[in-house]
């Protein structure tokens, strides 16, 4: 008997990668994986496979791939990510948008053109909490979006909105809200990691909860998400946010992966908001005067100093999703590799 | 007579003296017990409760009329229970017939024990059981039914300890046994008392299915008290901490409380506090389900003494000293929370919550795992009693609406330009007619212009001067 095909986008990325891994952990599938770049030196391939490279910019390319691949289900993780500070700026606001939302179209023409069943988009808290400033306290699906000021949640909001607004009959959608991803081989805990020279430094009262999921229950949330659009489609026109389960404050987030690196600031210096606020503008200021970024924003701050945990009841109750590797475990395992990356290159000075 | 000390004491904490009056003063019952209608044997009933029960008889006695009696009764016979368990004078062959038979000694008109040691602190309410018993038999059948089959549970629990020689000599091991044991001895109160509630039709019936729950409830307040009680219990030749928790830290428990070994030994309670702690997200979600509020008190009050006490203890030396207690002022407050409604109790929870969370230290091994249980809690909380409510989604309506406020706001905007070009608009009028008038009057502005003129030259002239001096004498040196 046939398996049911899958095609993963952004299947050689950090996320689609892991969904590949998991989708074919579970023998249950035939799995396609497409990018723009090739699978990264090191990325275990699976012989079971199907790595095609393709642009998702270009929709001539896209049916072409789709019509051969014929899936049932099509997941969507590509994505471009403003890192870093760019975070906090309008430059490159182009590129996000061609690449989140033209990209995510093209996406969903081609999977009802080769006629696939249903498509999972993997979207992001972001959707709701770049509403920079706000705090966002054990928020829900109820939640109304549209008011991001950032850039990479708007994008993420007008792609999100065109996946369920594609969702009919014969054709199955959902949308899966993760939070900050963080792993091995992510960007997160290396950023911390350069934050150790400043750790002694607390914004605000330190008692702001924020929500993180770790990568193979993410990757769980996708795998969960295909066999419901495969069955029951209880989870169809459905967004559904996605974590850890695990709300903690920011602060022992980073007090947590900086124990790792055998790292325990030994002081406390309490930086009232107001006074960070003004450091994050003369920062922004400098910047704009020497064209050279300086690590520092009015952004970062308020990311820094906001609230933001959701309640996963609906993933628990449609997905039947329970994260399996809990704060600690993912941390400790993130942390080990980020630890032994940094081995080699000491190797090579000796 | 409060003593000079304390005297002191509030002077430089005024807000616990004002919790103390606050809460003799004006706190009024729920219920009050009616004496008048009590029998001799009833009287003396709660005469015992009242001796045996310090901290519990207050809530006891508020309690509503249908469920006084036989929780008082409840209590005594676990009381008397325990009294016999408690005893070490008492021979193992003597102790576990009775312990085991308890259930039934509950219908046994006019049984009595005068074996307890001169030194049982109880033994009276042994030697006078029997008045127990006839106020025992007096109740509703439905309430002898869970008073015996609590009982006979717990003495069978209790029995089975006192058989085991290796728990006497080494104590708990694991921390399943450890949670064993609060169930015997806690957990099974919780149960006892969630059927009575039920029972009474005060209480709603969805907390039976929920066992979890009513076993949190009684496991908290237990696994507090242990861990509380370290010092005194080690004095007393006892222990109750599961040595899969203190053998990470310390080889033999009695390290525990060597002075070198102070940070390892907080390390072992603050993982003792971790065990605890994750059961607040259940006690809260039990008292959710109270419906009467003397009822709600009778259980709210206990929880938040724990969940306080909880704090006191985390990271204090001092728990391996002495009995570490919350102060009176404090507890006066907790009581005056504990008994209004959920939110109050939930808002003492998160206090205490975000107390601990701000205590933990990032040396301790279970650093993260607290910060994420406190997280819990909070996120438990939230979901109950939302601090931020849902924006209102904009809508046609909502937009015509925005649209009206905008003009409006246009408006007024014009509208405080206007004003403020009438204002200056009039006193230019103003001062101009006068100056005129003035003129008309014979006024000699030229002279007056040319003495400003010489006045501003004379300063100006003057600064310089100075400014040389000092550069003068700054030459000099």
């Amino acid at each position: 008997m046939d398996l049911p095909r899958i095609l993963v986008t952004g299947g050689t990325g950090f996320l689609g990668s892991e969904v590949v891994k998991r989708l074919i952990e579970t023998n249950k599938f035939e799995v396609t994986a497409i990018d723009i770049n090739p699978p990264s030196l090191g990325t275990e391939i699976s012989s079971d496979v199907r790595y095609v490279r393709a642009n998702i910019l270009s929709p001539a390319e896209l049916h072409k791939v789709f019509a051969e691949a014929r899936p049932s289900i099509v997941v969507h993780t590509a994505g471009l990510v403003p890192a870093g500070h760019a975070r906090y700026h309008q430059k490159g606001k182009e590129a996000v948008f061609q690449v989140n939302v033209e990209g995510t179209r093209n996406v969903i023409e081609a999977s009802k053109e080769c006629g696939a069943k249903g498509l999972i988009f993997t979207s992001s808290v972001t959707v709701l909490v770049d509403e920079l400033g706000k705090d966002f306290v054990n928020v829900n699906e109820e939640w109304p979006t549209g008011r991001a000021s950032l850039v990479y949640g708007q994008s993420k909001t007008a792609a999100e909105n065109l996946v369920l607004g594609a969702n009919s009959p014969d054709f199955s959608t959902c949308s899966l809200r993760l939070a900050p991803i963080f792993g091995p081989n992510d960007s997160i805990i290396p950023q911390l990691h350069s934050l150790i020279p400043t750790s002694s430094f607390i914004l605000g009262s330190g008692d702001n909860l924020t929500d993180f999921i770790y990568l193979s229950n993410a990757a769980d949330a996708h795998v969960l998400a295909v066999q419901n659009l495969l069955n029951s489609a209880t989870a169809a026109d459905q967004a559904i946010f996605v974590t850890n389960g695990e709300p903690i404050t920011a602060r022992d987030f980073c007090i947590a992966v900086w124990k790792e690196f055998g790292h325990v600031p030994s002081r406390a210096i309490r930086i009232p908001v107001g006074v960070a606020w003004w450091m994050g503008l003369s920062a922004e200021a400098f910047s704009w005067l020497t064209g050279k970024d300086v690590g520092f924003s009015r952004g970062l701050i308020s990311d820094g100093v906001v609230e933001r945990y959701m309640s996963i009841a609906k993933a628990r109750r449609i997905l039947r999703y329970s994260p399996s590797v809990s704060l600690p475990d993912a941390i400790r395992i993130s942390c080990a590799k980020l630890e032994s990356r940094k081995r080699p290159k000491n190797e090579e000075i000796l | 007579m409060p003593s000079a000390l304390s005297l002191i004491y509030y002077f430089f904490h005024p807000q616990e003296l004002r919790s103390i009056i606050q809460w003799k003063v004006w706190h009024n019952p729920v219920h009050e017990r009616d004496e008048s209608k009590e029998c001799a044997s009833l009287k003396r009933c709660f005469y015992f409760l009242g001796m045996t029960s310090r901290s519990f008889v207050a809530v006891i006695l508020e309690l509503h009329p249908e469920l006084l009696v036989p929780v008082a009764l409840f209590y005594l016979a676990l009381r008397g229970l325990d009294t016999v368990e408690d005893d070490m004078t008492i021979p193992l062959e003597k102790k576990e017939p009775i312990l085991r038979d308890f259930h039934n000694i509950l219908e046994e008109d006019g049984w009595t024990f005068n074996d307890n040691g001169p030194n049982e602190k109880d033994r009276q309410l042994l030697v006078e059981f029997n008045v127990v018993i006839e106020e025992f038999k007096k109740l509703k059948p439905a309430y002898q039914t869970i008073i015996k089959d609590i009982t006979k549970r717990m003495g069978d629990g209790m029995a089975d300890y006192c058989k085991n020689a290796e728990h006497d000599a080494n104590g708990v091991n694991t921390i399943a046994d450890y949670e064993l044991y609060c169930h015997y001895v806690a957990g099974l109160v919780g149960e006892g008392l969630t059927r009575l509630f039920v029972e009474a039709g005060l209480a709603n019936p969805m907390l039976l299915k929920r066992p979890e729950l009513m076993e949190s409830m009684g496991q908290m307040l237990q696994q507090v008290n242990i861990l509380r009680d370290i010092k005194e219990d080690y004095d007393d030749k006892r222990r109750f901490w599961p040595k899969e928790i203190w053998s990470k830290y310390v080889p033999v428990f009695e390290d525990l409380f060597k002075p070198e070994n102070k940070d390892l030994a907080l390390n072992a309670s603050s993982e003792m506090v971790l065990n605890a702690l994750s059961r607040a997200d259940d006690c809260l979600y039990y008292l959710a389900g109270i419906k009467e509020q003397s009822v709600f008190n009778f259980c709210a009050i206990p929880q938040s003494m724990a969940i306080a006490t909880l704090e006191a203890c985390f990271q204090n030396p001092d728990l391996f000293k002495k009995v570490v207690k919350i102060t009176k002022g404090d507890a006066c407050q907790l009581m005056i929370d504990s008994t209004q409604n959920l939110q109050l109790v939930c808002d003492v929870f998160k206090k205490y919550t975000r107390k601990i969370h701000h205590k933990n230290n990032p040396h301790d091994p279970n650093f993260l795992r607290i910060s994420i249980t406190c997280g819990k809690i909070e996120q438990f909380i939230e979901s109950i009693f939302p601090s931020q409510p849902k924006p209102v989604e904009s809508s046609p309506a909502s937009a015509e609406a925005e649209a009206k406020a905008k003009a409006e706001a246009n408006a007024a905007k014009w509208d405080m330009i206007y004003m403020g070009v009438a204002v200056l608009t009039t006193i230019t009028i103003i001062t101009g007619s006068m100056l005129f008038i003035a003129w008309l009057a014979g006024a000699r502005f030229d002279i007056a212009f040319v003495q400003f003129k010489q006045q501003m030259g004379q300063l100006l002239g003057t600064s310089s001067f100075n400014s040389s001096e000092v550069a003068s004498d700054h030459s000099e040196l």
